[in-house]
C-alpha cells in the first residue's frame, strides 16, 4: 500500500463518524465513505497538497453524502414518533408563555475553546431523532440552504421549519442538561 | 397580523430569523415582545450561541488533527 493510500485509509473512521451523523444509517454511511475513499485513491493526482488531506476528503464525502440523501429521499424524510413529538407542548403553556423561563447561560463563549464541549455537542446532535438530525446536519454541516433542502427531500418549507425548530429546542435542552447544568447556574 | 405575539410564537420567529429574513411586521412584533419579556431575550442569545457553536464545531472537527 502506498503512503497515500495508507494516509487515506487512516481517515476512514473519522469520515464514518461524519457520514453516520449526517445519514443516521450505517449501511448508507458505509457506501458514502467507500465511494469517497475509492474516488480519492483513483485520482490521487487530484490531491495537489494545497489543502490538508482530511479537508480534501471531507469535501469529497459531502458530495457522496448528498448523493446518498438523494438516493434515499423517501426514507430520509420519513418521520418517527420521536420526530413528531411536540416539544412546544412541554415548553409552553396553553397561553403561549414559557412554563419555565430559559436559564441564562451567562457568557458561554469560553466553552468554544474547550474540546470537551464539542464532544458533548456532537453527542447531543447524535441524539436527535432521524429526520431532525439529518435536516439539522444538512443545514449546519453540509451548509445547504433551506430551499435546497426542501427541493432535495421534496418536503414543504413549513415542514422543514417545524423539524428544524424541534431540533433546535432539543439541542438546547440537551446542552442544558449535559453541559450547562453542571458548569454554571 | 396581530402585533402582540406570545413567547411561543416569538421563539419560532427567533429561530427562523437565523435562516431567513423576517418581514418588517415580524421584526417589529419580535422587538415589541423582547421589550416586555425577560425570557425570550435569553432564548435569543442562546440561539445565537448555538449557531456560532456549530460553526466552530465544523471547523474544529474538520481539522487535520484532533
Amino acid at each position: 500500500m502506498s503512503d497515500f493510500a495508507r494516509a487515506v485509509e487512516q481517515l476512514r473512521p473519522q469520515l464514518m463518524r461524519f457520514a453516520q451523523m449526517q445519514l443516521k444509517n450505517e449501511a448508507w454511511a458505509e457506501d458514502a465513505v467507500s465511494e469517497t475513499l475509492l474516488a480519492a485513491l483513483e485520482r490521487p493526482q487530484a490531491f495537489a497538497g494545497q489543502s490538508q488531506l482530511k479537508t480534501w476528503l471531507v469535501g469529497i464525502l459531502k458530495h457522496k453524502l448528498i448523493d446518498q440523501l438523494r438516493k434515499h429521499t423517501r426514507e430520509v424524510s420519513t418521520t418517527t414518533a420521536d420526530d413528531e413529538a411536540d416539544l412546544d407542548e412541554q415548553l409552553f403553556a396553553a397561553d403561549g408563555h414559557w412554563r419555565e423561563a430559559p436559564k441564562d447561560w451567562g457568557d458561554p463563549e469560553h466553552c468554544l475553546r474547550q474540546a470537551d464541549f464539542f464532544a458533548v455537542l456532537e453527542a447531543c446532535v447524535d441524539k436527535l431523532p432521524g429526520v431532525q438530525g439529518r435536516l439539522f446536519m444538512m443545514r449546519e454541516w453540509l451548509e445547504l440552504d433551506t430551499d435546497e433542502i426542501c427541493k432535495e427531500l421534496a418536503i414543504t418549507p413549513t415542514n422543514l421549519w417545524v423539524m428544524l425548530h424541534r431540533a433546535s429546542l432539543r439541542l438546547r435542552d440537551c446542552l442544558q442538561l449535559s453541559w450547562f447544568a453542571g458548569a454554571q447556574a | 397580523m396581530k402585533l402582540m405575539k406570545n413567547c411561543r410564537e416569538v421563539t419560532g420567529l427567533t429561530l427562523q430569523s437565523l435562516d431567513r429574513e423576517l418581514s418588517w411586521q415580524e421584526r417589529l412584533a419580535v422587538r415589541l415582545h423582547m421589550v416586555i419579556c425577560s425570557a425570550c431575550p435569553k432564548f435569543a442569545r442562546r440561539a445565537q450561541f448555538m449557531r456560532s457553536a456549530m460553526g466552530r464545531w465544523k471547523s474544529y472537527s474538520e481539522q487535520e488533527k484532533r
